[in-house]
């Protein structure tokens, strides 16, 4: 009954500490075209992990990665404890084994035939099924419930029936890791139950550890004890209370939703907001928070600072225009109440400018993260200075490193009296000016309509704690 | 179309089916030997063959004649036939095994164009007729141009380390058409071409013409040496009906066998070629209905193919010579008209979409 050999339970118990999968700082692009920048997770033997992400979302690309079939533009993965790229292919599918969305099979192949591939890796070119290959592929077909159907041709097989042939076939290969990529996307319900309660049977009687893509919130709830929301980066990351979380889920899909425990069940659902349920699961989710007064503008990881800090003292805050794919963007969906998106790389388009300037006339305070400024983004400081002489309070945030610089090159007491060429030269934004002075230009008339210079996100809160509704804070 | 009884069905007819193929060659290569301009009568056949091993003496009660007809000129057409609808065949299965299609051929990848063109440079080159070359020009130049252009198409669908299937088929198209321009240029231009024209026609419509045993021995070599590969192959084929990503998951390194089928495929070919002019429909239908017959799976598959694909070319020279004797028909034109029939049959039979993926 054991899918795996006592040797290699071993194996694991070695490895105990160390993940069995780890992804490292991972980015990836599909030509020029950008997925995500920076991901890092992480997977321990045993768990049973559920990708969750809308369409385009990259957990296609992501298990594609894992599963060793591309390669990371930078980081590395590491499955138990070595660089994948350090795996032999053959040794990598005696440990790995992927399940597809589904599988068009040109060929009329059976049932039987098909769960025997799964043998491959140990079987070989020259070799042939000994007694052990046939008592796994038994094996495995008697687990998956496949065997009442060994001599029928794959391909007139149900939908559910073939995604469990393919469970098996991967089962054959006795992975210690099972790649799922949206194993249920084109079942109906029954099977996607079927197939679910599978997955979860060879997690725990069998110890075969899961990461499956997943489109259906609800049923991911059900069945995953360990939940990731991805979005181009890994946005959250815990139990499914911690990540549905509905401020979460309605940045990331972009819909309202409410998300908590319907009367009768024992788990967590995703509901639309309007209906019946919701009315019932409202009580669960958190109390309506103010609209928020303030709006970051960041990029490239300049935001991360007056983000975190916003999000510490629990003040709301807008954020944006943001690059999907931007480390502040990622960062953003999980703090911000609200992010302006943009497509990966994209200059900022007449439709998110439009969303900037009805946010702008919303908020009290902008804080202006230190950026990089280039063509595709020096619209936000001309946004700004627009705001800035409407009477915004705008606040420049100063690059970290240069803030011991600048305190030792200008005393504050003459800072504030000194003219607008040393302010200026603490905003530092003339070694991050890509627009040929533009930029420049742009934050000193900023700081001519009254812009503040801060060094700290603490300053923020001094310098304007009314606008910012802080009173929240002692 | 297959339901779990035929599945039934199809395990136990494999052995039968290879078992069947393999007595049915012989015969056929027998009558194609027996049957010609000068009728000679099997058992005559059987007793010349025999004596040929000098294992046998039967005493000789025949015209000298036949023995030189059938060691000659018989025997190794007949066997250059085989040897040509073996390597066509089992090309065929490695070039649908590889791209998953049920529907793909041996000339896919430019090889007939490429073989072509050496052909129409060999016809040409007026060093045949002058010098008495040891080897007739014409299989060396058809042999290395499938070669060249197979290596060509696969170098330029080449792509960062990856040869993505589409690329490779849509390189082989344009090449394709790129060649065949060329070798209609050629003979629009070359004066020497008037006279050999009708001995180009015919090969282009494929005849198998061997002379000689040393082209039988080094396309038979070739032969043995391809169709052995391909059944080592066998479960890389079975591998790849998963699609290419399924058959990384199962640890293959896709890249490498896929150039590896393709070679293989295309030295089969281009051998084939090198002695038989375009033949059609042979690599096509011969792995098709023997799938019918016994099931995907590829070594069966392979051995059976060789073997049937042996036979109906044997079969189909045999008729070409015959039929309306003393006329000879071009092999290519006989297939085709007992092939595409057949195909179509089954396309209407079998109503699957078939679709490139």
């Amino acid at each position: 009954m054991h899918l795996r050999p006592e040797s290699r339970g071993r194996d694991l118990s070695v490895m105990e500490g160390a993940p069995l999968l780890e992804a490292r700082h991972v980015s990836f692009g599909y030509g020029s075209q950008p997925i995500f920048f920076d991901v890092c997770l992480q997977i321990a033997a045993g768990e049973m992990v559920g990708l969750l992400g809308p369409n385009g979302s990259g957990k296609t690309t992501l298990l594609r990665l894992l599963s060793g079939v591309l390669r990371p533009a930078q980081g590395e993965i590491w499955l138990q404890g070595r660089e994948l790229e350090r795996w032999r292919r053959r040794e990598l599918a005696r440990v790995v084994a992927v399940v597809p969305q589904e599988l068009h099979m040109p060929f009329e192949f059976t049932v039987e035939q098909l769960v025997a591939l799964g043998r491959f890796p140990f079987v070989g070119l020259l070799g042939s099924y000994g007694p052990q290959d046939r008592a796994r592929i038994a094996e495995a077909m008697r687990v998956t419930g496949v065997d009442v159907l060994a001599t029928r041709p794959f391909n007139e097989l149900s939908g559910g029936e073939r995604q469990r042939v393919l469970v098996a076939m991967a089962l054959a290969q006795q992975p210690h890791l099972l790649l799922l990529d949206e194993p249920t996307a084109h079942l109906d319900i029954r099977y996607q139950i079927e197939v679910l309660e599978l997955v979860q049977r060879l997690n725990r009687e069998h110890g075969v550890t899961v990461l499956a893509a997943m489109h259906d919130l609800n049923l991911a709830a059900r069945y995953f004890p360990r939940l990731i929301l991805f979005q181009r980066g890994v946005v959250a990351d815990g139990t499914p209370a911690s990540v549905l979380e509905p401020r979460l889920l309605s940045r990331v899909y972009g819909i309202a939703v409410r998300v908590g425990i319907v009367r009768g069940t024992t788990h967590f659902s995703v509901v639309p907001p309007g209906s019946y349920e919701a009315q019932e699961a409202e009580e669960e989710t958190e109390p309506r928070e103010p609209s928020p007064r303030v709006l970051v503008m960041a990029g490239g990881g300049s935001g991360e600072r007056v983000m975190r800090a916003l999000a510490d003292w629990h003040i709301p805050f807008l954020a944006g225009v943001l690059n999907i794919g931007d480390s502040d963007h990622t960062l953003a969906l999980r703090l911000a109440s609200r992010v302006l998106s943009e497509q990966p790389y994209a200059p900022i388009s007449p439709a998110a400018l439009a969303e900037l300037r009805a946010a702008l006339s919303t908020i009290d305070v902008l804080i202006i993260c230190p950026m990089y400024v280039g063509p595709g983004n020096v619209t936000l400081l001309r946004e700004a200075l627009a705001a800035a002489r409407q009477g915004r309070r705008v606040l420049l945030l100063a690059p970290e490193a240069s803030e011991s610089d600048s305190i030792t090159v200008i005393p504050e007491a003459e800072a504030e009296s000194a003219e607008l060429s040393a302010l200026l030269a603490r905003t530092g934004i003339a070694q991050r000016d890509y627009t040929g002075g533009e930029a420049t230009r742009l934050v000193e008339q900023l700081l001519q309509a009254g812009a503040c210079l801060i060094s700290r996100p603490i300053e923020a809160l001094t310098l304007c704690a009314p606008e910012l509704g802080s009173s929240r804070l002692g | 179309m297959a339901s779990a009884k035929v599945v039934h069905l199809r395990r136990r007819l494999t052995p039968l089916v290879l078992a069947g193929l393999s007595v049915l060659l012989p015969l056929t290569l027998l009558a194609a030997v027996s049957a010609g301009s000068t009728a000679i009568p099997f058992g005559t056949v059987l007793q010349i063959l025999l004596n040929g091993s000098h294992l046998f003496h039967f005493r000789q009660s025949w015209d000298p004649a036949l023995a030189i007809i059938i060691w000659d000129l018989r025997l190794p057409e007949a066997l250059g036939a085989a040897l040509v609808g073996a390597g066509l065949a089992v090309a065929g299965v490695l070039f649908q095994g590889m791209l998953r299609n049920p529907l793909a051929d041996p000339f896919l990848m430019g090889t007939s164009s490429g073989a072509a063109l050496g052909a129409v440079i060999a016809f040409i080159l007026p060093l045949d007729a002058t010098y008495g070359l040891f080897f007739s020009l014409t299989p060396l130049l058809a042999f290395s141009g499938a070669l060249l252009t197979v290596l060509l198409v696969y170098a330029i669908a080449r792509v960062g380390g990856r040869t993505p299937v589409v690329t490779l088929l849509l390189a082989g198209v344009v090449m394709n058409a790129l060649l065949v321009a060329v070798q209609t240029l050629i003979l629009t231009l070359s004066p020497q071409a008037q006279f050999n024209l009708q001995a180009l026609f015919n090969w282009l419509s494929g005849g198998i013409s061997v002379n000689s045993w040393w082209p039988v021995m080094i396309v038979g070599a070739i032969m043995v040496a391809g169709v052995g590969g391909a059944l080592v192959l066998g479960q890389v084929l079975d591998a790849f009906a998963l699609g290419e990503e399924g058959a990384a998951h199962l640890g293959l390194r896709v890249e490498w066998y896929k150039f590896l089928l393709i070679m293989l495929g295309s030295l089969l070919t281009a051998a084939a070629v090198s002695i038989s002019g375009l033949i059609g429909f042979v690599g096509l239908v011969t792995p098709h209905m023997l799938r019918l017959l016994i099931g995907p799976r590829h070594r069966p598959l392979i051995a059976a193919s060789a073997l049937g694909g042996a036979s109906f070319l044997t079969l189909a020279d045999l008729l070409a010579r015959t039929v309306i004797a003393p006329a000879v028909l071009p092999v290519g034109v006989f297939t085709a008209l007992i092939g595409a029939p057949f195909f179509l049959y089954l396309l209407r039979q079998s109503k699957k979409e078939y679709r490139w993926s």
